[in-house]
């Protein structure tokens, strides 16, 4: 791109006091972010603070009822998705979606097929050598050409899409909650590719739920709450707690409301578990009240041994009891017979049907408690969702709106809803506060607090280190499949931890 | 979200989007219904409607519920008409050889039944996909019934030989309603109410949603769809049995001509639904549309050739119509 640069320290992108409202109600209150060329700019708000909104209208895809947007110091009145790209402005989306059976060359050049000159057809080498030099210049990553996206992780998946974008030569790259699903290591490589694009001059909006990465990596962050910006701070002038206090209005103190809980006899113990090339030799014992957090890095096999327990995976050897019995479970459904309970890190995939109701997704695992001779007890299910809404306080239109219509969080506390509607009592949370604000968070961690404290066991896992200490009692790292380290959760730091989860010592592969 | 929101569109009171949404397939019931009345003078008449009912609605009916029920689980059913088939085949062959004709009928459903086991083996046994294990289902079927009958002659009752129960079956009538549509009636009411109101309804329903959650739950989402597809075979069988009653004759392959129209019918009752779910009234009506304009045409004095351009027409009209009122309804 040869457009000339204005003066350096102009604005790259200026939404000025926009207002829009849906059905009338005010998403966005004289909003505005102004975001300085060549920086890197952070964008947070709980959900519904309007950060969505913002963007969608910056991409064009919605248009501000009142306001002014200028981009590179120009007034545009009515932006389309198909402008904004010609602007240079390019979004990377959590799960914007990827052709899963292409391959990655096809992927990154989807709709800008190079040809072989002269003719209608494709140049795949071209493609392939073209896409190789890219990944291996800007992430030091060689994705085999003809992998399918299908087979990548989610890492690289992401990593294919920030590659299609560079291939445009962007001046503004729009990141939206590009982490939630990257453990850290795969993070500090995006951190590091950020941080090149803004040497090189471009402009980076960076949105995030994850405050520590807002303070690590941005310039200046703006702060948005009720639909209006209500600061723009430099971050050497702020910190990620006095952030967080913006956001909320509330004291970041009881952000962790850890209860303490007399623990109560074993409820589930594994006796050197392995699974082949998975895990090997896991033993440990969970108690009744007890929040046990589980964490490593892709491939540590944590997520084997959650979903060994729920029977989606089986162990090659060793033994699985709950309360004494043998519980090794060849499917979930014996799991769940045996009250455990998985809320999986794929909320919207396995976690709630989103084009089934609130009730409908409640009931659905404890359907038999509410079936006479075969038939449906509608009351039953009514009263039972609604007794669910109110005490996990669930914010929906009702208890028939579809879960689609909910936000992340509250989202996620209908899929806990479904297992204590199934009385279950050992609970495997798969980083369960991913992609969830922070309101959604606090209450969150307070209904695993009940939960302890009703004499359930609770296996946490979750690469978000501040929270694991802050929710559990005790913390078990994975390392190549083996236990290494425990920590008693009140008297270690995140940075204990990560410490022990990248094996110290050990020299690491790449990302994924 | 929408990706783009028309801010300027006309703006309809939203009740009345509400009224059109929620009742599109009456509304498109009416309106077909409304234009062959003035197209032509015979439609409106009682003798003309009975016979969209007797013609054009019954056994497609009775298909077309076969049909939901393997959608419901997010599949489809190919082999609807092998079921039909294998039932009717079942039926006349026992009642020839001197069978009693319920021993007769319940070796028809049983070999309908028998049709839907297989797809449940090949798609939750072995992991096939609907679509391709009922086509494999339709092609040894078509193969099964030409070897039976060497190389597809028709198996006749001869007229004399015609038990009392087999006719009712097929022609008979209580207080004036022929027995078809009595049965069609029954199979409409007991899938309504196994799709909405039984606990497997639901979960059927929560799987051609979301399979992986309904997995997640701890429900054993295979078995409930070996279960749907069973179902589809034997209700299929039910119309096998009321065709060959109807017509008392066996012909190979004749089930096959509803295949198309029932899964027409199917999904333009999922698709004009409020949620988008396959819906055992939405069928019924998707059947219903689908008869009256296969009449309403023929009525007009239209080539019969013409028949299927209207069909397909209206399938387009259906969608365009789902699209309209989704858009506003959501804009």
């Amino acid at each position: 791109m040869s457009a000339a640069l204005p003066d350096e320290t102009g604005d790259a992108i200026h939404l000025d006091r926009i207002v829009k409202r849906f059905d009338g109600a005010l998403a966005l209150n004289h909003a505005s972010l102004r975001v300085r060329r060549g920086t890197v700019h952070g964008l947070v708000g709980q959900n519904g603070a309007g950060k969505s909104t913002l963007i969608k209208l910056l991409a064009g895809l919605h248009q501000p009822d009142e306001g002014r947007i200028e981009i590179d110091g120009q007034a545009y009145d009515r932006l389309t998705p198909h402008r904004v790209e010609e602007l240079g402005i390019h979004f990377i989306h959590q799960d914007r979606l990827l052709v899963p059976t292409f391959t990655v060359g096809e992927a990154l050049f989807l709709g800008r097929e190079p040809r072989i000159t002269g003719t209608p057809f494709l140049d795949r080498r071209l493609m392939q050598r073209r896409a190789s030099e890219i990944l291996d210049d800007y992430f030091g990553v060689k994705l085999p050409n003809s992998a399918l996206i299908s087979e990548l992780s989610t890492a690289e998946k992401q990593i294919v899409q920030i590659t299609r974008a560079l291939l445009d030569q962007p001046k503004v790259l729009v990141f939206d909650e590009p982490t939630a699903a990257l453990v850290r290591r795969e993070a500090d490589i995006l951190f590091r590719l950020i941080r090149r694009l803004r040497d090189e001059g471009v402009t980076i909006i960076y949105i995030s739920h994850y405050l520590n990465e807002i303070e690590e990596l941005c310039d200046t962050v703006t702060i948005l709450r009720n639909g209006e910006d209500v600061a723009t701070l430099p971050l050497g002038e702020t910190s990620a707690a006095a952030i967080a206090r913006l956001m909320v209005a509330r004291d970041i103190a009881d952000m962790f409301p850890k209860r303490s809980v007399t623990l109560g006899k074993d409820i589930l113990s594994l006796d050197h578990l392995s699974s082949h090339g998975k895990y090997q030799d896991i033993s440990l014992t969970l108690r009744r009240g007890e929040v046990l957090g589980l964490t490593g890095l892709l491939g540590s096999g944590a997520k084997d041994l959650i979903r060994t327990l729920f029977g989606l995976e089986t162990a090659t050897s060793g033994q699985i009891e709950i309360d004494g019995q043998p519980a090794r479970s060849a499917n979930p459904a014996q799991a769940v017979d045996r009250h455990l309970a998985l809320v999986p890190e794929d909320r919207r995939g396995n976690g709630v049907a989103l084009d089934l109701s609130v009730t409908e997704n409640i009931t659905l695992s404890s359907l038999k408690r509410f079936t006479r001779l075969g038939f449906l007890d509608f009351n039953g299910e009514r009263s039972e969702a609604d007794d669910l809404i109110r005490r996990l306080e669930i914010k929906a239109s009702g208890r028939n709106a579809l879960v689609r219509t909910l936000s992340g969080g509250n989202q996620q506390k209908v899929a806990i809803a479904k297992w204590l509607s199934r009385h279950s009592e050992v609970y495997l949370l798969d980083e369960p506060t991913v992609g969830v604000d922070i309101g959604s968070k606090v209450e969150i961690y307070n209904l695993i607090g009940d939960l302890a404290a009703r004499g359930a066991g609770i296996i946490v896992l979750s690469s978000d280190l501040a929270e694991l200490i802050g929710i559990t009692d005790r913390i078990l790292v994975l390392f190549r499949g083996s236990i290494i380290r425990e920590f008693v959760s009140s008297r270690t730091s995140p940075d204990d931890v990560l410490a022990a989860s990248t094996g110290s010592s050990e020299v690491l592969r790449h990302v994924g | 979200m929408t990706l783009q929101t028309s801010a300027t569109a006309p703006s309809i009171p939203r009740a009345v989007i509400g009224v059109i949404v929620n009742n599109a397939l009456v509304l498109a019931l009416i309106t077909v219904f409304a234009i062959f009345s003035l197209a032509s003078p015979t439609f409106l008449t009682i003798a003309n409607l009975q016979s969209i009912l007797v013609n054009n609605f019954t056994l497609l009916a009775i298909v077309a519920i076969a049909m939901t029920f393997a959608v419901s689980v997010g599949g489809i059913d190919l082999s609807v008409g092998t079921a039909v088939d294998f039932a009717s085949f079942a039926f006349v062959s026992l009642v020839l050889a001197g069978q009693p004709v319920a021993v007769a009928a319940l070796a028809g459903l049983g070999a309908g039944a028998a049709v839907g086991a297989f797809n449940a083996v090949l798609i939750s046994g072995i992991g096939i996909s609907p679509f391709l294990a009922t086509l494999g289902t339709l092609f040894i079927g078509r193969s099964i019934q030409q070897l039976l009958t060497n190389g597809g002659n028709p198996v006749y009752l001869p007229p004399s030989g015609i038990p009392e129960a087999f006719r009712f079956l097929g022609r008979g009538a209580i207080a004036g309603i022929p027995v078809p549509l009595i049965l069609a009636a029954i199979t409409i009411l007991g899938a309504t109410v196994i799709l909405t109101r039984a606990r497997f309804g639901r979960v059927a329903l929560a799987i051609g949603i979301q399979t992986s959650v309904v997995r997640y739950s701890g429900i054993a989402a295979r078995a409930h769809v070996a279960v749907a597809f069973i179902l589809a075979g034997l209700i299929a069988a039910v119309a096998g049995l009321i065709l060959s009653a109807t017509v008392t004759v066996y012909i190979p392959s004749s089930g096959s001509a509803f295949l198309l129209n029932a899964i027409g019918a199917t999904f333009i009752g999922t698709t004009l639904s409020r949620l988008g779910r396959p819906n055992i009234p939405g069928t019924v009506l998707g059947v219903l549309l689908l008869g009256i304009v296969a009449n309403g045409l023929l009525l007009t004095g239209l080539n019969f050739y013409w028949q299927q351009v209207g069909t397909g027409l209206l399938i387009f009209a259906v969608l365009a119509l789902s699209f309209i009122t989704r858009r506003k309804a959501s804009a």
